[in-house]
């Protein structure tokens, strides 16, 4: 069986729809809402030998418990340099998760879902390692000619608008204070992206906004 | 017994209204719950037996609104009125009005609620009563008066930086700035100034040094209208960050019987001389050496009674009701207060709140998928949320207080380690990684406590980022799984997994027994 992992071989394009082949890599990444950056993105595969990650095999393994709950064992690695086979053979930790309900984009073949661990709740996106090369191959082609397009801001949390600095037509630079979101008394500052111009801004003061929703381009 | 009333209105919402509520229940009283409209439905409004609309959604229009309060109070036929904490648990205006509507406030009188809102004037009765305050001033700073600046950096010096500059109006940990430096000093006065005018209506600052190390520990206290108040033992309240409690536990580990017999006759003298009737919390902070200094005093039930309900064995709401009805302080109370230098057993209680631990505990609001809260034996939830409730941005982030009792401080360790493990929460981030990571930490197993715990000990972004990992890996595999080949698509001479007898794909048996193999047991 061939693998579809980051190290594949580019020209080795999936077959047609349910060859099943595509699907025997996911690229998981942390989903559109991620806050925090340097959040990383893996390639999970399969192989008759086992589980690779980033193509490195790895001792991984999920069972599932319910519908809901399931166990990743993560066997730890093996202390090197040790002779014999029986005497570091490392050790297996096992990690209690919960798996919300999978969500799916009919049009780009991308899943998300919830995935909570020792209490951390992570919206994950994944998608077919196969599919996410080739859509990749077309945005760069694409972004090259539009490097510097509209950038949307949307509401990482919900709230209230208390402040906005901006008005269609200013020039901002990065870092630049574009508003003052208000959740639960505290004031959070939403800063500029990048450098540019405010094209749009679809907020006013004293409007409640939900997660997603936009408040302001800029070009 | 009879009850104390026979009807009574909780003026608050969430866990502590049911809390509240439940309390009336119990004393055979019937309870009024007022609601916002974005809690019609809430757990409180349900478990009351009447319940009165107030207004929209933002506090400024329901909740913090004393008039259509006492209206519904009066429409209802309620006898009293219980605040809670927070909303108008501490105005002085509301206890007033609620008494020359003719009913009963369920907390002090509103002359010490007024006297010991004022962080001044607090620090004055207590020097007054002999009793040590943190150093700093006993006046109001006069930020705008540019003739006096000079006097203030003197007075800034003799106290000593860090300093900190404080509204008198403040509480609740809000109304605070940090100040390291002399020449920051101005700065930091007028705009502490300007955000106490504009949060509590008074402008008022003073200077408070910044005790460090020091652990910030609590003592409870119960007063009645003959004015005797006792002391039901003292909670440790450390962990916390930007002064909001994250963890609170009593009784307050490391304190000897003869420091808590100095700590609780501290509170008690405090609460004395204010003439403190009902419930109310006097805080302190304890230095390097051992000292305690007093810091203030809330004059409400506070978040954290139900530790000392748990080490005590006494119904606080309960007794602030027969308290409120002018009876003196219970056979129970005093029992309870006998016995407060010598506890026998530990509770500690954890907040979970709809706040990003890897974010400074930046807010989180959202709608909860999945809420499945611990059980069995010691342990007590506090909590007015259930799967599928909206977490609104419009109140506090608490979404409920996890509660352990044991004979001692490890027993309530491993008891709070196993509670919080049972834990299961969905759609909103929650500080239960907080809790967990505290609860297996060695500083905090050997008691050692401080109000900078949380930032020498807590790197949230790197806990957060191991969970990721994990979570990536766990979804890569799920979607593996999902992901069935459609049969008619696969030639039969491709090596295609063939389902195994459970009904899973092959690979995941595959993968399974590759990890068996490798990794006995």
């Amino acid at each position: 069986m061939t693998l579809d992992g980051p190290s594949a071989d580019a020209t080795r394009a999936p077959g047609p729809d349910g060859d099943g082949r595509g699907s025997r890599a996911m690229r998981v990444r942390v989903g559109p809402a991620s806050h925090l950056d340097g959040d990383p993105t893996v390639v999970v595969a399969v192989s008759p030998t086992g589980v690779l990650v980033d193509g490195t095999p790895v001792g991984l393994d999920l069972t599932s418990v319910d519908g809901r709950h399931a166990i990743l064992h993560v066997a730890e690695p093996a202390v090197s340099g040790v002779s014999g086979a029986a005497g570091n053979a490392g050790s297996e930790r096992a990690v209690r998760l919960t798996l919300g309900a999978l969500e799916r984009r009919t049009e780009d073949a991308v899943g998300r879902r919830e995935v909570v661990v020792d209490g951390w709740r992570v919206l994950v996106e994944v998608e077919p390692e196969a599919r996410a090369a080739l859509r990749e191959r077309a945005r760069r082609g694409r972004s090259e000619r539009v490097a510097g397009g509209p950038v949307d801001v949307r509401a990482i949390i919900p709230g209230r608008i208390v402040a906005l600095n901006v008005a269609s037509g200013d020039d901002v630079t990065a870092g630049q204070q574009l508003l003052v979101l208000e959740a639960m008394k505290m004031q959070n500052e939403l800063r500029a992206p990048r450098d540019g111009t405010i094209d749009r801004v679809a907020v006013a003061v004293g409007e409640d906004v939900e997660v997603g929703d936009l408040l302001l381009v800029i070009r | 017994m009879t009850p104390p009333f026979s009807r009574v209105l909780v003026a608050n919402r969430g866990e502590i209204a049911l809390r509240i509520i439940r309390a009336c229940h119990e004393l055979g009283m019937e309870a009024v719950a007022v609601y916002s409209d974005a809690d019609a439905s809430a757990a409180h409004v349900r478990a009351a037996d009447l319940a009165v609309r107030i207004g929209p959604p933002p506090s400024a229009e329901s909740y913090l609104r004393a008039d259509a309060i006492v209206d519904a109070a009066v429409a209802t036929g309620a006898e009293a009125v219980h605040p809670g904490y927070g909303f108008l648990a501490e105005r002085a205006s509301f206890a007033e009005a609620v008494e020359r509507a003719g009913l009963v406030f369920v907390g002090p009188d509103h002359r010490s609620i007024a006297a010991l809102g004022d962080k001044l004037a607090a620090r004055r009765v207590a020097t007054e009563a002999g009793v040590p305050v943190v150093p700093g001033t006993l006046e109001p700073v006069l930020v705008d008066r540019p003739d006096r600046v000079a006097g203030i950096v003197d007075e800034a010096e003799r106290i000593g930086f860090p300093l900190l500059v404080k509204a008198a109006a403040g509480g609740g940990g809000r109304g605070i700035r940090r100040v390291e430096r002399v020449e920051d000093l101005p700065a930091a006065l007028l705009a502490g100034s300007r955000e106490a005018a504009a949060g509590f209506g008074d402008g008022t600052v003073y200077l408070e040094h910044e005790v460090l190390p020091a652990r910030h520990i609590e003592v409870q206290l119960l007063g009645d209208r003959t004015g005797a108040v006792v002391a039901l033992g003292e909670r440790d309240c450390s962990i916390q960050r930007r002064h909001q409690k994250l963890i609170e536990e009593s009784p307050a580990p490391g304190l000897s019987e003869a420091d808590r017999r100095e700590l609780h006759g501290l509170a008690v003298r405090v609460a004395s001389a204010a003439g403190l009737r009902n419930a109310a919390t006097a805080e302190f902070l304890r230095d390097r050496e051992g000292r305690f200094w007093f810091l203030e005093v809330n004059t409400r039930l506070q978040v954290e009674h139900g530790v000392t309900e748990l080490v005590s064995g006494l119904d606080i709401v309960a007794e602030q009701f027969g308290l409120a009805a002018g009876r003196p302080l219970s056979d129970r109370a005093r029992e309870a207060a006998a016995g407060a230098a010598t506890p026998t057993s530990h509770a500690i209680e954890v907040r979970l709140s709809a706040e990003d631990p890897a974010r400074a505990f930046a807010p989180a609001p959202g709608r909860v998928t999945a809420w499945v809260m611990p059980g069995g034996p010691g342990v007590r939830v506090d909590t007015a949320i259930e799967a599928g409730e909206r977490v609104s941005p419009d109140y506090d982030p608490l979404v409920a207080k996890l509660m352990v009792h044991a004979a001692d401080r490890p027993a309530a360790i491993a008891r709070l380690r196993r509670a919080l493990d049972e834990v299961e929460i969905g759609g909103i981030q929650t500080t239960l990684p907080f809790h967990r990571y505290v609860v297996r930490d060695p500083a905090f197993i050997d008691g050692e406590l401080s109000t900078g715990w949380v930032d020498e000990h807590w790197d949230g972004p790197a806990e957060r980022s191991a969970a990721v990992g994990m979570a990536l890996r766990a979804a890569g595999l799920a979607a593996l799984d999902e992901a069935t080949p459609t049969p008619p698509a696969v030639p039969a001479a491709t090596p295609a997994p063939a389902a195994s007898p459970d009904g899973r794909s092959s690979w995941r048996a595959e993968g399974r027994r590759a990890a068996t193999d490798r990794w006995p047991g």
